[in-house]
């Protein structure tokens, strides 16, 4: 996955420079779709809402739209390998504007099975008793 | 990039340390619950997917597309996933979000309308109409 962080780096752009940078982008995108190598790809809109506490109880406004690490959009990319990904990171044309874009591999399961191996049977043996719970009531 | 309802949300979960200091029990609940949630979201047709992120990861950026090791370890901010809300209005997401079963230990979620066009480029789109309105007065 390609998040793509600091969605104001348009921010000092003439028409022209923007236009060029939207054609680049727009070209990138398309030959990686033609390679097959895009799974999805959205941009997200600048406001959001950032949930915390135990309870979920504080709901504010966020992230910051202005900062440099706020999230902009995302692309899903099928990628041989964590080096080719970052490859086609590096191609990425807006780079120069100062857009960053962090590269993060997906995962089939959730990283806390990988810290706690015992978890693994525990759940599945909880999730076959939930099953056998629903389908004898 | 496809077109999308405005009525698409993307859950991204901050922080990849919370698991750490739970006991066993509070561990298997977690992430049983978490499961449950997942799945139900589903089975409801109110969530598309989602997948847990590897931690390691790289950040490419800057004009010389300088490649760094992601600061995305033992950090509050890190995401560690995501989810992909399908035909919910806001408040909806954000109730949804509400019953992260992560929040209870200092997980943080942020709530993101997915856009039908990228910010930039509707910029972009609206500095070549102002230019044309001023060409042609």
């Amino acid at each position: 996955m390609l998040l793509f962080r600091g969605p104001h780096w348009d921010k000092g752009l003439s028409t022209s420079e923007l236009q060029q940078a939207m054609n680049e982008m727009m070209a990138w995108f398309r030959g990686l779709n033609e390679r097959n190598k895009i799974k999805g790809a959205q941009p997200l809109a600048g406001r959001g809402r950032v949930i915390s506490g135990t309870d979920g109880q504080f709901v504010v406004d966020g992230p910051f739209a202005e900062s440099k690490e706020a999230v902009g959009g995302y692309l899903i990319l099928q990628a041989d390998s964590l080096g080719e990904a970052v490859e086609i990171a590096r191609a990425m044309p807006t780079l120069r504007y100062g857009i960053s874009v962090e590269v993060r591999p997906i995962l089939a399961e959730c990283p806390i099975f990988q810290r706690h191996p015992e978890l693994v049977r525990q759940v599945n043996d909880r999730a076959a008793e939930q099953l056998w719970v629903a389908a004898a009531a | 990039m496809s077109t999308t309802t405005q009525s698409d949300y993307l859950l991204l979960f901050r922080g990849n340390v919370w698991d750490r200091g739970l006991s066993p029990a509070q561990l298997q609940k977690v992430v049983s619950d978490w499961m449950a949630w997942f799945e139900r979201l589903k089975a409801e047709g109110k969530c598309a997917g989602g997948h847990p992120l590897e931690e390691a990861g790289k950040l490419v950026s800057g004009k010389q597309r300088t490649v760094a090791d992601g600061p995305f370890a033992e950090s509050k901010e890190a995401i560690g996933g995501y989810f992909y809300l399908t035909a919910v209005d806001e408040n909806e997401a954000i109730e949804i979000a509400k019953q992260c079963p992560g929040l209870e230990f200092g997980s943080v979620v942020e709530v993101r309308p997915v856009a039908d066009i990228c910010s930039v480029k509707q910029r972009a789109e609206e500095y070549s109409e102002r230019e044309l309105a001023g060409a042609r007065a």
